[in-house]
């Protein structure tokens, strides 16, 4: 499917700030499951723009607007052709095998060490949770293939977090998402990533758009958030535990990272007085039809 | 006088410098121990009240921090004694140095690159990706050269029977050769006779190695070099280095908020605009260097300095991400890191070190805690460390709790008994245990200066050197051959 992707973020201050610098993870990644047609970001104040590849292959736009200002906009076009329609599709091998594959996909890529070592607030220890949850936590059958144990993971998730809009902060610990029974995306898949993590597998976090016809969190578009995990013979599979579905070509995928903080679509530094103010951010996802 | 001999029960006797036997100096010392002998010690005390006003006339102070958020700027303490080492101690310490400095910036060109020693298993990955130092932000940026830690400070140790052991290898802002310059100029004023009696090698010229090494790395060729010294400001307890280096590199000293980055490149705010800035001498850890992509809440740094580095548009000294190397989890490995990339033997050798991670090392070490040093990994200048023989038992099961809870961030040592020195103190000379820090300056060459700080544990008995934990220092005399 094609779809074309508009993203806008407004940031306003109070009084003027100066000295601004922003990194932006925004464009879209193109990988298997999905190509880049278009891209474009603009920024007013104007700006030039450069850009690099970070650690985790996300591309980075970054820019800086030195004069004093009291608003910074930046807007994001793009259009984006994805490939994968059915996530299910690939050359399953023996449970039996698994575990060696996973060990030597870790061992042929030590970069890999991240998504199953890194602990934080947001993917901490799942023992750090042990005391919010009073359910057992799913368990790895290592006589099943592995993807089975994680669609029983995802289909845990929900009965430990209800969908609530704004009722956690961006970063925030996953604990006290936990602990208050709801979260947003972001908890979804960071308690996703946790458990799996705990398993031995590796996971990551991507942070991306999903297609308003399928979303069921209603309300305005803003980006969503998914786990990502390594599944023998498939490789990266997406799990998208606030919807319950593995990823297919209704998601684009940006930027991935070890948590929401690695992915953070936009982040800046700048001189002069902070902002209480939330950034006012829209997003637009309509599919093309192609000829 | 001093006194030797075993005291105590105390099992092991430490090495003594100074002393071959209880009567006799070593051959290197007899020419000083003769002066000492001949003069008595009121021609001491007086060289010693010199020496101090000297210390208070030029203002060499350092800042210790305790209890309390505010440091006590101190007098810098000065023995008046001198440490020796002769021509072919140097040798070893020289070569030694050199060979491991250039190991680690191998070892850091790799891991931020190929990872080819994790690949081949001479490393556990965990130890990298589990060190707080190791920086995501900067894997695939090669530095100029590949040259990583520009300025090393290496502490170095002497055990029971005189070997000389590496202790520590500081990699990250090394402290404290403003002080090796400052204990020369004091000490040349106070023993003049003996520079040239001795045939001491100089260390007054650090400043210059320094400078022509960050004035190659500038990017747009050494002719035009601005070099700037970023400090965290005069509360950090070595703002007195940072001061005293820029001053005698003639190099700006500048905060993080005395510059900013347009489009990639560098500037220093000036009275007369904005002036490029091609390499940064930085004293602030990696931590706070940039707000953009490190700790976001530090306003010491300099905002979107490391794009700036990536560009290739500013030289940062030593390179972003140097730490993982001399994290302290990772020191057990520098011998087969050694191996690893030259083929070599070390010259010299680690300090045997447990590991927390193992759980054989760990339970050897908390049935014998009175005998161990326990540091934390990322913790320098004596903080977050157990001294055993001088513990309590509540702080041993502090500690112990400490490593149970994250074993990946301690080590233990044996205690080592280091070597011991002839120190004059209050009216008496008395032996104190002492350690060495030597400076390598890693530019065109690697270059070792001859000489380094000794830092004296002043308390009697004492075995922590720290200049934030009460430590002294002397002169290091490197003879020539």
């Amino acid at each position: 499917m094609r779809y074309l992707i508009e993203h806008e973020t407004i940031l306003e201050y109070p009084n003027t700030v100066r000295e601004h610098h922003i990194e932006l993870r925004l464009a879209p990644r193109s990988d298997g499951h999905q190509q880049v047609i278009s891209c474009s970001i603009e920024t007013e104040p104007a700006s030039e723009m450069a850009t690099y590849r970070d650690y985790f292959g996300n591309r980075v736009d970054y820019f800086c607007i030195i004069p004093p200002h009291t608003r910074l906009v930046t807007r994001l076009k793009s259009e984006v052709e994805t490939l994968k329609e059915n996530p299910f599709s690939f050359e399953a091998i023996p449970p039996s095998e698994e575990q060696e594959w996973l060990l030597k996909a870790v061992r042929n890529a030590p970069s890999m060490n991240d998504f199953v070592l890194h602990r934080s607030l947001l993917t901490p220890t799942a023992m750090k949770l042990a005391d919010a949850i009073t359910q057992a936590f799913p368990r790895r059958d290592k006589e099943r293939p592995l993807l089975e144990s994680l669609l029983e993971l995802l289909a845990w998730i929900p009965t430990i977090l209800e969908y609530r809009s704004g009722s956690t902060e961006v970063h925030g610990a996953l604990v006290s998402a936990v602990a208050q029974g709801g979260g947003v995306c972001q908890d979804f898949a960071h308690l996703f990533i946790t458990v799996a993590r705990s398993w031995g597998v590796p996971a990551r976090y991507v942070m991306g758009y999903l297609d308003p016809g399928i979303s069921q969190i209603g309300e305005t578009l803003t980006t969503h958030a998914w786990a990502e995990a390594l599944v023998p013979g498939a490789g990266w599979v997406g799990f998208d535990a606030t919807h319950n579905l593995l990823t297919n070509d209704h998601y684009i995928a940006v930027a991935i990272g070890r948590d929401s903080y690695d992915a953070a679509p936009q982040r800046g530094s700048f001189k002069g007085e902070a902002s209480d103010a939330q950034p006012l951010v829209t997003v637009t996802m309509q599919e093309q039809v192609q000829n | 006088m001093y006194s030797a001999g075993i005291q105590g029960n105390k099992p092991r006797t430490p090495y003594h410098e100074f002393y071959a036997d209880d009567f006799t100096p070593r051959d290197h010392y007899r020419l000083l121990w003769d002066h000492i002998k001949a003069t008595g010690n009121s021609a001491l005390e007086a060289k010693a009240h010199e020496s101090q006003l000297a210390l208070r006339a030029e203002g060499v102070t350092f800042t210790v921090y305790g209890e309390s958020e505010e440091g006590i700027e101190r007098i810098w303490p000065f023995d008046l004694i001198p440490r020796i080492i002769t021509a072919a101690e140097w040798v070893k310490i020289e070569s030694g140095l050199k060979q491991r400095v250039r190991a680690l910036n191998f070892f850091l060109g790799d891991l931020y690159g190929e990872q080819r020693i994790i690949k081949d298993g001479v490393i556990p990955p965990e130890l990298i990706y589990q060190g707080r130092d190791f920086r995501r932000e900067i894997v695939g940026i090669v530095p100029p050269g590949g040259i990583y830690t520009h300025v090393s400070g290496i502490d170095i140790i002497r055990d029971e029977k005189g070997e000389f052991l590496i202790l520590e290898d500081n990699l990250r802002t090394p402290s404290g050769v403003s002080y090796m310059i400052e204990n020369r100029v004091i000490e040349r004023r106070i023993l003049p006779e003996f520079f040239n009696k001795y045939r001491v090698r100089r260390v007054e010229h650090y400043p210059s190695l320094l400078l022509a090494a960050l004035r190659a790395l500038s990017p747009r060729g050494k002719k035009i070099a601005e070099i700037v010294l970023l400090t965290p400001g005069i509360y950090n307890s070595a703002y007195f280095e940072h001061t005293f280096l820029a001053k005698e590199m003639g190099i700006e000293l500048a905060e993080g908020r005395d510059m900013v980055v347009v489009n990639d490149i560098v500037y220093l705010k000036t009275t007369t605009g904005l002036q490029r800035v091609d390499v940064i001498y930085r004293r602030i850890d990696d931590d706070f260097l940039d707000p953009l992509v490190f700790r976001s809440d530090s306003s010491l740094g300099i905002a979107g300095v490391i794009n700036a580095w990536r560009a290739g548009n500013v030289a940062i000294v030593n390179a972003p991400g140097s730490g993982i190397a001399d994290d302290k989890a990772v020191y057990p490995y520098v011998p087969d890191i050694i191996r690893y990339y030259l083929g070599q033997e070390p010259i010299l050798n680690n300090v045997p070190t447990y590991q927390m991670t193992n759980v054989k090392d760990r339970e050897y070490v908390f049935d014998n805690m009175e005998r161990m040093v326990i540091k934390a990994v990322s913790e320098s200048g004596g903080y977050g460390m157990l001294m055993g023989p001088s513990s309590t038992p509540a702080s041993r099961k502090e500690f112990m709790g400490l490593v149970q809870e994250n074993p990946r961030n301690y080590i233990a040592q044996p205690v080592v008994y280091l070597s011991r020195h002839t120190c004059y103190m209050d009216g008496e000379l008395e032996a104190r245990h002492l350690d060495l820090r030597p400076y390598v300056i890693y530019g065109e060459d690697i270059e070792v200066v001859p000489g380094g700080l000794t830092r004296v544990a002043l308390r009697k008995g004492s075995l922590v050197v720290n200049s934030s934990q009460g430590g002294g220092s002397k002169d290091t005399w490197v003879l020539a051959e």
